[in-house]
């Protein structure tokens, strides 16, 4: 198979341009955000945020059709709802924050469920959770651009208050920043770009593409910047190579494209020289060592 | 004492936490350039007074001044220490990395880190003997080191009123010098710290003053004066023990023979 045959081909497709550009585009924000939520520890916050958006994409469904504005502002309205009901119970009750959102979103998940069982089927469940790269449309492609935009903007202008509020939030408060702008901006963020990669990649398949390269960037560097850049890098190459890959091979892009990821990332989890599991384990039998020498 | 020497001054400062009063009454002035060990028992009050000084808690009544604002204006002159500082050590940050944090605050959005912001990081690094070890990671780091990369972040910031709560809380007896000699300098060149202070011993060699809290003030000014055996009874022991060496009594209670 030659270089042609192997990458340029299957760009020959109207749908198959479309579906890269769309997977490139969020790379580039969910590099980002994936960095920052795996910093702030809310990456299975991420997962349930993801499933709690369904009740709202099949509510504005049922009320707008495919309006992409009105399924964004659905699963916009449904993400928040969850985020800040669990704030209050935890505040309110005796419940603790993770409890309550692994609560809510299971019965959001379940109303999204009901409803959509209740529809006539056209945006049916496979679809939310893994998407199809097949069908990106023109209208899907705006909007993956203009979630990465604004998120890429977000980022530059507010880059050093998200790393403050990630890093430090109580120096963010103490030198007069507004933490809960920033975390509610990034929640904002977060179900944008899921609703934008809901088509490409479905929004279960789409955390993995925002979380795993932050995972395996997270093995390799001591910057912050750096991570940042790493991440987005290893996102929009293993976009790239998912995408080829599951034209040649028949696999679904989506699966394709996080399988990418994942191998990017058990390799790293294994051999990364400072913060891998070898490089542990032989630090740590060479330290049992030496205290079996010193006690001697 | 005249009043434009004291950069602190609390009049009637009282705070509630739902319907219990956590400070009650505080009236005080704090000179500036000094270093004032605010001392207690648990649940006193120490921490609240801390955090009622950067303006987080609404006071039920009475009034902070820092200098002649408001907390809320003059926060770039505080630098805020919380106990135990809970950040991620694994954070992909080096040392450098949080001392330049503490220049964040004053830079607009699309500003850029300036020659003069650059030079406050370096010399913040090098006051508190960091230079050496700016491009680390901050885990690797120990735990004296650590404490001391957010003393420099305070300092880059530009803060000259330093709220410590409890730093010396878990650092071996070389970071306690180390702190203590860091304090005496920063005292010389006209900086106030105000620390929880959770140590007499300590309290007593560092400190040159002290402000004895048990929701209300027991004692403040001078430390020899604060420090006395009936303060230290009435604070700790609410008067109870009359008599008995309250230091005594509260070590036999923590290691009952």
């Amino acid at each position: 198979m030659s270089f042609h045959d192997l990458i340029v081909e299957p760009f020959s497709f109207g749908f198959m341009q479309r579906g890269l550009v769309s997977a490139l585009l969020l790379s580039l924000s969910g590099g980002l955000l994936g960095s920052i939520l795996v910093l702030r520890r809310l990456a299975l916050m991420g997962d349930a945020l993801s499933h709690s958006l369904l009740p709202g994409i099949a509510v504005a469904w049922l009320l707008f059709g495919t309006n992409t504005l009105a399924l964004f502002v659905g699963a916009l309205v449904a993400g928040l709802l969850t985020a800040l009901g669990s704030a209050l119970v935890s505040r309110l009750t005796r419940i603790k924050e993770d409890a309550a959102f692994g609560s809510l979103f299971t019965v959001f998940f379940a109303a999204g469920v009901a409803l959509l069982s209740r529809l006539p089927a056209r945006v049916n469940l496979e679809h939310f959770l893994f998407g199809s790269i097949l069908g990106v449309s023109a209208s899907d492609l705006h909007l993956a651009a203009l979630a990465s935009g604004i998120t890429i903007v977000v980022f530059v202008v507010a880059r050093r208050s998200i790393l403050l509020e990630t890093f430090d939030p109580v120096f963010h408060r103490a030198t007069g920043g507004r933490g809960p702008l920033v975390h509610a901006g990034l929640l904002a963020l977060t179900v944008l770009n899921l609703v934008a990669a809901m088509q490409t990649m479905g929004v279960v398949l789409a955390l993995g593409l925002f979380l795993l390269p932050a995972v395996t960037a997270y093995l390799w560097c001591d910057h912050f910047a750096l991570l940042l850049l790493v991440a987005v890098a290893l996102a929009a190459f293993c976009s790239f190579a998912g995408i080829v890959l599951s034209y040649h091979s028949g696999v679904a892009s989506g699966a394709s494209i996080v399988l990418c990821l994942g191998a990017v990332f058990v390799a790293s989890a294994l051999f990364s020289p400072r913060h891998g599991a070898t490089a542990r384990l032989v630090e740590f039998i060479r330290e049992r060592h030496s205290v079996h020498r010193s006690a001697d | 004492m005249s009043s434009a020497a004291n950069i602190l001054r609390f009049r009637d400062v009282t705070v509630h936490y739902g319907r219990q009063p956590a400070l009650q009454d505080v009236t005080l002035d704090i000179p500036c350039g000094s270093l004032t060990a605010v001392l207690g028992p648990n649940g006193a009050g120490k921490s609240t007074f801390l955090r009622a000084c950067l303006g987080w808690l609404p006071l039920t009544r009475g009034e902070i001044r820092i200098g002649d604002a408001h907390p809320q204006h003059a926060l770039p002159r505080l630098a805020y220490l919380p106990q135990r500082h809970a950040v991620d050590w694994d954070f992909p940050i080096t040392v450098r990395g949080v001392v330049e944090q503490g220049r964040y605050p004053a830079l607009h959005p699309w500003q850029r880190f300036g020659d003069r912001d650059h030079a406050l990081v370096e010399r913040s690094l090098a006051e508190l003997g960091l230079t050496g070890l700016a491009e680390r990671q901050i885990s690797r780091l120990s735990g004296g080191q650590q404490q001391r990369i957010f003393l420099a972040r305070a300092l880059a910031q530009g803060a000259d009123i330093f709220l410590l709560d409890e730093p010396f809380a878990g650092l071996d007896l070389l970071a306690v010098e180390e702190l203590e000699r860091i304090f005496r300098s920063w005292e010389a060149q006209g900086r106030t710290v105000l620390a929880a202070v959770h140590d007499l011993d300590i309290a007593r060699r560092i400190f040159g003053r002290g402000l004895l809290l048990a929701t209300s003030v027991v004692a403040a000014g001078p430390m020899e004066t604060v420090l006395t055996e009936a303060n230290i009874d009435l604070a700790f022991r609410r008067g109870k023990s009359a008599g008995e060496d309250p230091l005594r009594t509260t070590r036999t209670a923590e290691f009952p023979e």
